[in-house]
């Protein structure tokens, strides 16, 4: 931190009651970490839903699934998986001052989760049409076990609050970009970046254990 | 400084391309059949792999202060007693459910 460049550096981010950018930095990335954590636990509600029901009803499970297209769960682990490493390089771009870099991956990484997000939209529109809604809504016969829609609640409200925080995301990758368009980022200043990016991937590890935990039971 | 690790484009091309790896195999083991509990512990060992991956190498734990992964490490603690708790309820009901 003792550069002699030091003071020529640009500080804009710097607030006042921080020593350094570092600091700054680590202190964010912290706080990212522990709201990962209440994020973790937030999602560990509905997975905990999950595991009690397949205890109860194995066959439910095997059953029901197969109401679930593996081809597309696949391509859309393959998109996040994409958007993860889109999101890595946008830090490193931002982390090496190449701002075109940084703003090009940002676009790739929306780009990517709006895929997602329409196959999702495709898979929901199917069920629904043929009556696969949560709750006391279900309407369809095809499924012979009377349960049936206990799967669905749980299947829509996982994949419901995943698609959410996938939303959530895209608002901020704009976000991001309005930003660096603005030219705020540089080697120096990038922890929205950085901690965007954190978020992004944790909803990336949410997605590879909702795949084959409601698609590859069959 | 242990925050500021940057990777090179091949090694996060790398890693991606080992998640898509891993993406094909835990799609392929279910074209083998395998026995009832096991099927569930290898979809499961492969998604463990595949997170490890992800929050070591993209979200540079492996490089980070220990701090943050035990953050982490400890939210999976908690997690994995909220869900040994709840079936030790569950799991040892002589009557499962009355009406969901």
């Amino acid at each position: 931190m003792s550069k002699p460049s030091a003071l020529e550096e640009k500080l804009d981010h710097l607030q006042h009651h921080f020593i350094d950018s570092d600091q700054q930095f680590e202190a964010s990335k912290m706080g990212m970490w522990v709201f990962l954590v209440t994020e973790i636990l937030f999602f560990g509600g509905l997975f905990v839903a999950y595991i009690a029901y397949r205890a109860w009803y194995p066959d439910l499970y095997l059953l029901a699934s197969t109401e679930l297209d593996t081809f597309w769960g696949a391509v859309n682990t393959a998109v996040l998986i994409g958007s993860s490493l889109t999101v890595a390089m946008a830090i490193r771009s931002a982390q090496l001052n190449q701002i075109k870099g940084l703003i090009i991956n940002l676009y790739i990484t929306i780009g990517l989760a709006c895929v997602f997000m329409v196959i999702k939209y495709f898979e929901y529109a199917h069920k629904f049409e043929k009556g696969i809604l949560p709750g006391s809504y279900y309407s369809y016969e095809g499924i012979a076990h009377e349960k049936a829609n206990i799967f669905f609640s749980i299947y829509y409200m996982m994949t419901g609050l995943h698609g959410v925080h996938v939303l959530v995301g895209i608002g901020l990758m704009i976000w991001l970009v309005i930003k660096a368009k603005k030219k705020v980022f540089h080697s120096g200043y990038y922890t929205p970046v950085e901690i965007t990016g954190l978020y992004w991937h944790l909803v990336d590890i949410i997605w590879i254990f909702l795949f084959p935990l409601l698609y590859l039971i069959d | 400084m242990s925050g500021h690790h940057i990777s090179s484009a091949k090694f996060l091309w790398g890693v991606a391309i080992s998640l898509f790896m891993l993406t094909f195999i835990t799609v392929a083991v279910t074209w083998v059949a395998i026995p009832e509990p096991w099927n569930v512990v290898v979809a499961i060992a492969i998604a463990v792999v595949k997170a490890i991956i992800v929050s070591a190498f993209f979200m540079n734990l492996y490089w980070d202060t220990k701090f943050h992964s035990m953050l982490f490490v400890l939210s999976i603690v908690f997690f994995l007693l909220f869900i040994g708790i709840t079936l030790l309820d569950t799991l040892y009901r002589t009557d499962p459910i009355p009406s969901f």
